[in-house]
């Protein structure tokens, strides 16, 4: 008959080990505070991790979403064997007129291309616009973008390069702050355009650079071509809408031989151009997400195993100090199972405690890190469980063998151990 | 009383492997202790009296023999169940007292019950009536270092005593300990055993074992005729 043969006792006793394990944890207040201090930068990285890896992944959702599933975007040239600025220009007005008038299925066919830093003036105020977008009639649609106000370029606008234009919301809102932009004309660079319509706020920002979306002028494509003495003829990228966006492989496939067609390439020959959809990116995506989990993830491990040995160390120490404590409460009746017992408690009430203080830690640096633009984190309760079942898990494994040592020590060597 | 024969050993040697040599600490004790008694066993340094004691004790378990407490034979139990009867059945006092530093008088007394089914009022309730009858009524709440030596070994003797043993060890109690508060202790002891607790005392000290009605001298391990 043990002490703890029926459930009730070994309740008891599990309520009183834990209590005595509280009081040692007090009475050794230092060494306590350092077990958590360790255990805690290893759970702060952890956080971090966790934190990061959902906001890479809600990026991922918005981009995605942003980017539509119904929708195709074709660059021109190759970008697996090309850098973005060395893309050669291969989509001509002639594709985008053919596609429009054969592509089964796509019901909106907008070609478009960019200018980098061009300056924009209104009224005094001056700002620098990281890019100017030329584009047909449809763009917002095309983007599922809608209008705050104002309306969209019409065929005519395209057709003449009238000097209209669309202005995004944060151009908008530091050119006109509260006014209406509509109808207002400003220049950009030393092109008068008029404001016919501002987009609204759409607030995601561009595949991993640091410019908003929303930090844009739109102008006819024609008017950027002509006014800003860019070639004609080609463009940059296409975008594409379909109807039925479940049959999109099928979309996929009628537009890319249509265009190899258009361009005369024989069997054999590369693309000279590259489709995206939202499969394609989120594929990239999720690449990156998991090259962003494995850099973190052993980031964290290293910092998990650093403070666990940290934790067993002081632990060590903890029970060789405490020989005499051990020894004695086996004198009077202590089973092994006991000892044991309390030396896992007070190393997993540590590391919880470290775990509270590390998600603290993780979430600030997160917001920090989040604050200067190195990382996009998402705060869940997916970090707490982590957390709590790392610190745990750090508690168990890394105290065991303190804990052992203490369970084992003989009852005499132990009392004697003192002197 | 019932159970006349408290303890009863038979044949028990100790040896220990020091490095490559073994010791003989024990060579071949029989002995028998009965309800009751007060025994003193007495011998110089390495003579085997602490091993003997910590077999008395079920602190440790002998190398060869038979020990019968209680009429149990506690030579094959298991590690779990020696706590579980050290924690009923026998009450250890030090030459160190070994109380923990960090706890009050009163939680030291508890310790033992706390290993065993007394519910926590009850336990409290006992330690601090204990605590009383060793004199130590108006001091239950001071921590170890706020108390004398004597009183820290009222403590350890409170302690010994709260799960009402059936055997009290007391291995050199007053080693630590200057004469007047030795007579002090020993005559506590004496107190405690009158009330019905069987003692053994292990010392070197003649003037101490006198306190004893028995004694029994060891020397090399073996119980010397007296």
């Amino acid at each position: 008959m043990t002490v703890a043969s029926r459930p009730v006792d070994l309740l008891r006793q599990a309520w009183r080990i834990g209590q005595m394990a509280l009081t040692a944890l007090w009475a050794y207040k230092l060494r306590s505070f350092f077990v958590v201090l360790g255990v805690a930068l290893g759970i702060a990285s952890l956080t971090v991790i966790v934190a990061a890896v959902d906001g890479a992944e809600r990026k991922a959702m918005e981009i995605v979403k942003w980017f539509g599933p119904d929708a195709a975007f074709v660059l021109g040239g190759d970008i697996q064997s090309r850098a973005v600025g060395k893309r050669t220009l291969t989509l001509s007005y002639k594709d985008a007129q053919k596609l429009r008038e054969s592509l089964p299925g796509a019901y909106l066919v907008v070609p478009m291309r960019g200018k980098g830093n061009v300056t924009v003036r209104y009224r005094g105020k001056s700002r620098q616009v990281p890019v100017i977008v030329g584009a047909t009639a449809g763009y917002a649609e095309v983007w599922n973008w809608p209008l705050a106000e104002g309306r969209d370029f019409t065929e005519e606008d395209v057709q003449k390069g009238a000097k209209v234009g669309l202005i995004g919301d944060l151009v908008a809102e530091d050119l006109f702050a509260s006014e209406s932009p509509v109808g207002r004309t400003i220049f950009v660079d030393q092109v008068p355009v008029q404001i016919v319509g501002r987009l609204s706020y759409r607030g995601v920002t561009g595949g991993g650079g640091s410019s908003s979306v929303d930090d844009r002028i739109i102008l006819p494509i024609t008017t950027l071509t002509q006014r800003f003495n860019l070639n004609r003829k080609y463009f940059r990228a296409l975008r594409v809408k379909f109807y039925a966006p479940e049959n999109m492989e099928a979309h996929v496939a009628n537009l890319r031989s249509l265009l190899r067609h258009l361009h005369n390439l024989q069997p054999g020959e590369p693309d000279d151009f590259s489709i995206l959809t939202a499969d394609e990116i989120l594929k990239f995506l999720s690449m990156f997400k998991g090259g962003l989990m494995l850099f973190l993830g052993i980031t964290a491990l290293v910092a998990i195993i650093v403070g666990g040995f940290v934790l067993a160390n002081l632990f060590y120490l903890s029970v060789t100090e405490r020989r005499s404590e051990i020894g004695l409460k086996k004198s009077v009746g202590a089973p092994d199972w006991a000892i044991l017992m309390q030396v896992l408690t007070e190393s997993v009430f540590l590391s919880l405690a470290g775990a509270l203080l590390g998600v603290i830690l993780g979430l600030s640096l997160g917001q920090l890190m989040a604050q200067l633009g190195v990382l996009e984190i998402l705060i869940s309760w997916k970090v707490f469980i982590f957390s709590t079942l790392a610190a745990t898990f750090m508690g168990l494994v890394f105290g065991l063998r303190p804990a052992r040592t203490a369970a084992g020590m003989p009852p005499i060597e132990a009392l004697k151990g003192e002197h | 009383m019932v159970d006349q024969r408290l303890a009863e050993l038979e044949g028990i040697t100790k040896t220990y492997k020091q490095a490559d040599r073994e010791i003989e600490v024990l060579k071949g004790i029989s002995l028998s202790i009965d309800s009751g008694e007060f025994i003193a066993l007495q011998g110089p340094s390495g003579s085997g009296k602490s091993t003997l004691m910590h077999i008395l004790g079920l602190l440790d378990r002998p190398s060869k023999g038979r020990y019968l407490l209680r009429q149990q034979d506690v030579s094959a139990l298991s590690d779990n169940a020696l706590s579980a009867i050290r924690n009923r059945t026998v009450g250890f006092i030090f030459q160190t007292f070994y109380l923990i530093p960090y706890v009050s008088a009163v939680e030291n007394v508890m310790l033992p019950g706390l290993y065993s089914r007394t519910a926590a009022r009850e336990l409290r309730h006992r330690a601090e009536q204990i605590l009383d009858q060793v004199g130590l009524g108006d001091r239950m709440h001071f921590r170890p270092n706020q108390l004398s030596g004597g009183q820290q070994q009222r403590v350890a003797m409170a302690r010994a005593l709260v799960n009402d043993p059936r055997l009290l060890l007391a291995d050199e109690p007053t080693g630590q300990l200057d004469s007047q508060t030795s007579g002090e202790i020993m005559r506590l002891i004496t107190q405690i055993h009158e009330q019905g607790l069987t003692v053994v005392l292990v010392t070197h000290d003649d003037e101490i074992a006198g306190y004893a009605r028995r004694r029994i001298r060891l020397s090399d391990g073996c119980i010397s005729p007296s």
